[in-house]
């Protein structure tokens, strides 16, 4: 069994979106849609490339965005029912200021759940364990998007692998994350740039992928470096306890 | 026939003998109970009429004044349309430390958001959750079904009658809220848009993991260091620097 790391436990499509128009400082209603179309496919590549779980949902979002760029290049633009013109992106702003408004509530919900869970009944030692399983710590200090940026640029400069290359899979994310556990125990924070600096695109990648799970554990941090291609790894105390030489926490990533 | 009285010779005792039942079934209880019930119980063993609702609340506040008063570590929250007891937050490092958990319990943020549309928007059906969030949302539904967040709680007349979702009991005591009238407000997009401090806002909102948001999440830090059990004495020094100001905090 080849164990996947499951990209909605991180970003979505609409979450994309918003990076994007985080970081050009877009504003909402006129996004530039042929550009950010584009864009947005150059992502999906090297998602698919990193072969995370859940790119089918950014592929359908690409789609979208393609039609949405089609339409605005129509000469005589779509009228509704008062003859005035339909803005093609109309309804996919209307869906990400949704999503807002939901991403909101989540996080103001989630202070809830983390205030009510200082407060103690009695039986939490045995009814809680199944959430303390499921207690993920998110990346903290970088979206997943500024990491695929960077890892985009690494990939591109990363020598070729070997063609003849007939072990399809060279690396495992297991024994990745056995070397980046190694590093960050004498050096943290430490740079990923450094870390797989003139190693071929599948060890690159498989690193990645591990870097992505170790967070999700919450093993370490991830925070970005100055330049863009590059950003760190910090050790966290659970660096130490968490297991990874068993590999693969099973508990909630089985396939049923 | 004896009554129970006899047995309370105190005499000064604060607590009525509703407040003792109540307190013993809410201690005893692994969920919450609703005051009916507590009223119930009360009245059959009794033999007395029923007390109505406001009287178990009135019973409740009593127990929880003393409580205060008296410097104990527990409390009667009315959760889950219902009544649990609880400990309060200044001893949460101890029970941590004693319980072996590593960190403040968090559910990720793809369950998060499920919950926030199902909480919002029930019933709901499965694809209405997945249009909002754009991504399956399968694996998230079922994980929080798992943990008894979420429930199945009827069939939508769409076509194929696709299954409608709504949150449980156990979400509500989870989170701490009395119904779902205690939800947060979900804020109007044009009140996100018209905020003077949008720009900010915009900031926190749209980049939640983004590196400029390390403020916006530095308040509410919970304390992961547990003070070491270096013989501090219960009541005093209740959390580390860091933990000043709660809100609950009993005064």
């Amino acid at each position: 069994m080849t164990y996947r790391v499951r990209l909605d436990q991180f970003e979505g499509p609409l979450d994309l979106l918003l990076f994007f128009i985080q970081r050009d400082e877009l504003d909402i209603y006129d996004i530039p849609v042929a550009r950010i179309a584009d864009e947005f496919l150059e992502y999906v590549r090297i998602l698919e490339q990193i072969d995370l779980d859940g790119v089918g949902d950014f592929l359908y979002m690409a789609a979208v965005l393609i039609n949405i760029k089609a339409r605005m290049l129509l000469p005589s633009p779509e009228l509704d029912e008062e003859g005035e013109p339909i803005d093609p992106r109309a309804e996919l702003v209307e869906r990400l200021l949704e999503y807002v408004r939901y991403k909101e509530a989540a996080t103001s919900l989630g202070e809830h759940f983390e205030r009510r869970s200082e407060l103690f009944t009695r039986g939490a030692a045995s009814a809680d364990d199944q959430l303390r399983l499921a207690a993920k710590p998110i990346v903290e200090s970088a979206s997943l998007f500024d990491l695929v940026s960077a890892l985009r640029r690494i990939l591109t400069e990363a020598p070729e692998d070997e063609a003849h290359d007939i072990e399809a899979e060279a690396y495992s994310i297991e024994d990745q994350q056995a070397y980046v556990r190694a590093i960050l125990l004498r050096e943290s924070p430490a740079s990923f740039l450094a870390m797989v600096m003139h190693r071929s695109k599948s060890f690159i990648i498989t690193t990645f992928l591990a870097v992505l799970e170790m967070a999700r554990q919450g093993a370490l941090t991830l925070a970005m470096a100055g330049t863009e291609n590059d950003f760190f790894l910090e050790a966290t105390e659970d660096l130490e306890t968490v297991d990874i030489t068993d590999g693969v926490p099973h508990t909630d990533q089985e396939p049923d | 026939m004896e009554t129970s009285k006899s047995t309370s010779t105190g005499g000064e005792s604060a607590v009525s003998h509703l407040g003792q039942v109540a307190e013993a079934l809410i201690f005893g209880a692994d969920e919450a109970v609703r005051p009916e019930r507590i009223a119930e119980v009360f009245a059959d063993v009794r033999g007395v009429d029923r007390p109505s609702n406001a009287d178990v609340e009135r019973a409740i506040d009593e127990l929880n004044g003393l409580y205060e008063a008296t410097g104990r570590s527990l409390r009667i929250h009315p959760w889950a349309e219902g009544y649990r007891m609880a400990t309060i937050p200044e001893v949460a490092p101890y029970l941590k430390s004693f319980l072996d958990l590593q960190r403040t319990r968090r559910l990720s943020r793809s369950l998060m958001e499920t919950l926030a549309v199902v909480a919002y928007k029930q019933p709901v059906t499965k694809p209405e959750v997945d249009f909002v969030r754009g991504v399956d949302s399968d694996y998230a539904l079922r994980k929080l079904m798992e943990l008894e967040m979420v429930d199945v709680v009827g069939r939508s007349d769409a076509v194929g009658r696709p299954l409608f979702y709504g949150t449980s009991n156990t979400f509500l005591e989870k989170f701490g809220m009395r119904n779902l009238d205690a939800l947060p407000n979900l804020r109007e997009v044009e009140e996100l848009l018209s905020d003077p401090a949008f720009s900010s806002e915009k900031a926190r909102l749209l980049m939640r993991n983004s590196l400029f948001d390390i403020d916006a999440h530095a308040s509410p830090q919970s304390p992961t260091e547990l003070p070491g059990g270096d013989g501090a004495d219960l009541p005093a020094d209740p959390a580390p620097p860091n933990g000043s100001g709660e809100p609950w905090s009993g005064q």
